[in-house]
């Protein structure tokens, strides 16, 4: 397998000088295609920094990051959108569902900034809605559906560009125990499929289910194929 | 995202909440409707004045007394240096002019049996009808031989006829003008008013007889007159006229310098282009006020767009993060902007029309919503909605995605 994600020397520094945070330093990563993986670390850690680097959604101070075979670490906002629109679906804890809009319209969003025509919008929207069994939901608000069904018209709305990347910021966060098995069932489906999956998370029962954890502490990788059955609490904390 | 895809997702947001679009569009509503029916207003005033001016007839002259200086003094300074005799000069002597009315215009109480009335005594000659294109609807008007002899007649103003006499016949009878007898001879047709003077409560006697009965000679030249009106032969003779007219005029009051004139003559372009400077003025300010409450709504527009970016920050954040460029997310905002300020410039527009439509039952004033004060009120609101909608619009497409998820 071919590495999507490579993470040489980054560094991401707030401030200057004596001011200087040092959210992410000397961080070495690589992630192949067809990974299923989660990120984990006690808050403060720099994982969520790590996230939004690796999303595209910020740039690293130091560093070269190469994903899908691209330099994108110092490419402009417009580039990073585009990227992020093209190759990277994202799940966040809050969902980020537009209320206004239906779950159909939702789901189509990525490709109306993709510049998809609008017959191909709604049935591409409609299959992966189908995808993550809510085809009989399409005409519904948000606000009609469940925190569980939520989330999965998010799901629905990351994979419907065909991404390479699937990137979840605590997915499961907001959801009951029930429906965490359920979405994380679709991840490691849609992991099957050939999607390569990172998830941000503090659960230990929910990284189990992913094949390795990569633990953040410091700002620093401290494991980067830790078995998801050497969590423990004492892990979590220190 | 092109342009049709952003427009839909505008109006899809704003009818999301309707209460707050129709607010927010309320301040362009009102100040759109305030421009509109100001300018109709305004433009109604001057097709009033200008209708008014040109009832006096293409081809009529005004002499008046007094230089332009002088007649800055206004009111009782002003220097009444015309006399009757220079009207028949006028009328003997200057080939284009065709007929000439002197008037002499001065208040008077008038009275018949019990009744009193407040009017203007004005003192002319017989051609004063002609000149003026006024008709009589009883009796007859003044004549030669009225004029001759100073007799006692009147001619009454239509409404004036009507207070004093009601459904009495007014010919025949006679009544008291400042405690000098006249006889009723006839009763002038509806005027309306003219000039500033209202001629349908007026008495018109003849000038001569008002000088030897009411107000006595005034001047050691002859009987003063307020102004004299002349009509020249034709359009083409007007230059003409004037201009003979005034040689005359010099000759006879022994002026050499022009700069001493002491009448000046107006025609009805000069009264025309007078009347349209001032109403054109009034206009641009009735305009100028209404414009004000445009610009606040555009203010309102704005605030409203920046309380909006605020609140949906999580949104735009959202956006730029499954791929919305700068580009994208400002068009959206901006768009909503024009939507709102443009589709309050249009209900305003249909309000202000319906105002004026009103406006003109109600007023003599034909108020008219011009094509082009609705294409330019349109056109501004909408603009108005594109400049007072960057700010905010900017203020999202700058927003950073991370800090605009993560904001509660």
């Amino acid at each position: 397998m071919s590495a999507l994600i490579t993470l040489q020397n980054i560094a991401k520094v707030y401030g200057s000088d004596n001011t200087e945070v040092k959210a992410l330093w000397d961080v070495n990563l690589t992630i192949t295609q067809g990974d299923y993986c989660s990120i984990m670390g006690p808050s403060g850690s720099g994982k969520s920094t790590a996230m939004n680097v690796i999303g595209c959604l910020d740039r690293p101070t130091q560093g070269q990051y190469l994903f899908d075979g691209q330099d994108v670490a110092q490419l402009d906002d417009d580039a990073l959108a585009i990227i992020r629109n093209r190759k990277i679906g994202f799940v966040f804890q809050q969902f980020h569902l537009l209320p206004q809009l239906s779950a159909l319209d939702n789901v189509a969003l990525p490709m109306v900034y993709g510049g998809v025509p609008p017959a191909e919008r709604r049935q591409r929207a409609a299959e992966a809605l189908q995808r993550v069994g809510l085809a009989n939901r399409l005409t519904n608000k948000p606000s009609q559906l469940s925190g569980g069904q939520q989330q999965r018209v998010a799901i629905a709305r990351a994979i419907v560009n065909r991404p390479l990347l699937l990137l979840a910021d605590e997915p499961t966060g907001a959801l009951d125990t029930t429906t965490t098995e359920e979405v994380m069932a679709i991840f490691a489906e849609l992991n099957q499929g050939g999607i390569t999956v990172v998830m941000v998370t503090h659960e230990p029962a929910v990284a189990r289910l992913t094949q390795r954890v990569v633990w953040f502490r410091d700002g620093q990788v401290i494991h980067t194929h830790m078995d998801p059955e050497e969590i423990s609490y004492g892990t979590l904390v220190g | 995202m092109d342009f049709g895809e952003s427009f839909q997702m505008a109006v899809k947001t704003l009818a999301a909440s309707k209460l707050r679009s129709g607010l927010t569009m309320l301040g362009i509503i009102i100040g759109n409707a305030s421009v509109i029916s100001m300018v109709g207003l305004g433009e109604g005033g001057r097709l009033y004045i200008n209708q008014q001016l040109q009832s006096l007839g293409p081809n009529i002259l005004f002499i008046v007394p007094g230089n332009r200086e002088t007649r800055r003094l206004g009111g009782l300074e002003t220097s009444r240096n015309l006399v009757l005799a220079d009207a028949e000069a006028i009328a003997q002597q200057v080939p284009s002019v065709v007929d000439v009315a002197a008037e002499n215009t001065t208040p008077g109480l008038i009275t018949f049996l019990n009744r009193n009335a407040n009017a203007s005594v004005i003192g002319t000659n017989p051609a004063f009808i002609t000149v003026r294109n006024f008709t009589t609807d009883q009796g007859r008007f003044l004549g030669d031989l009225d004029m001759q002899r100073n007799s006692a007649v009147a001619v009454l103003g239509n409404a004036l006829a009507e207070r004093l006499f009601e459904d009495q016949v007014a010919l025949g009878q006679s009544i008291r003008v400042n405690n000098v007898t006249f006889e009723v001879v006839g009763v002038l047709a509806v005027q309306g008013s003219n000039l500033g003077v209202n001629y349908d409560d007026a008495v018109i006697i003849p000038i001569t007889t008002q000088a030897s009965r009411l107000v006595g000679r005034t001047s050691p030249f002859g009987i003063e007159v307020s102004f004299i009106s002349a009509t020249a032969r034709d359009s083409e003779s007007l230059q003409t006229a004037e201009f003979q007219v005034t040689n005359l005029l010099r000759l006879r009051h022994g002026i050499v310098d022009p700069a001493e004139d002491d009448f000046f003559i107006q025609n009805q372009d000069t009264l025309l282009s007078i009347a349209d400077t001032i109403t054109g003025a009034l206009t641009l300010m009735l305009a100028a006020i209404a414009s004000i409450s445009l610009l606040v709504g555009g203010i309102g527009i704005m605030n409203i767009m920046l309380v909006s970016v605020r609140e949906r920050t999580q949104e735009i954040g959202l956006r730029k993060a499954i791929g919305a460029s700068q580009q994208d997310i400002l068009l959206q905002f901006l768009i909503e902007a024009v939507i709102l300020s443009a589709a309050g410039g249009v209900i305003g527009t249909l309000v202000g029309v319906s105002g004026i439509s009103l406006l003109s039952l109600l007023t003599p004033f034909e108020a008219t919503a011009s094509g082009a004060a609705i294409v330019l009120a349109v056109g501004v609101s909408g603009s108005i909605g594109l400049f007072f909608g960057v700010i905010p619009a900017r203020q999202a497409a700058k927003l950073d995605p991370i800090v605009a998820l993560r904001s509660i």
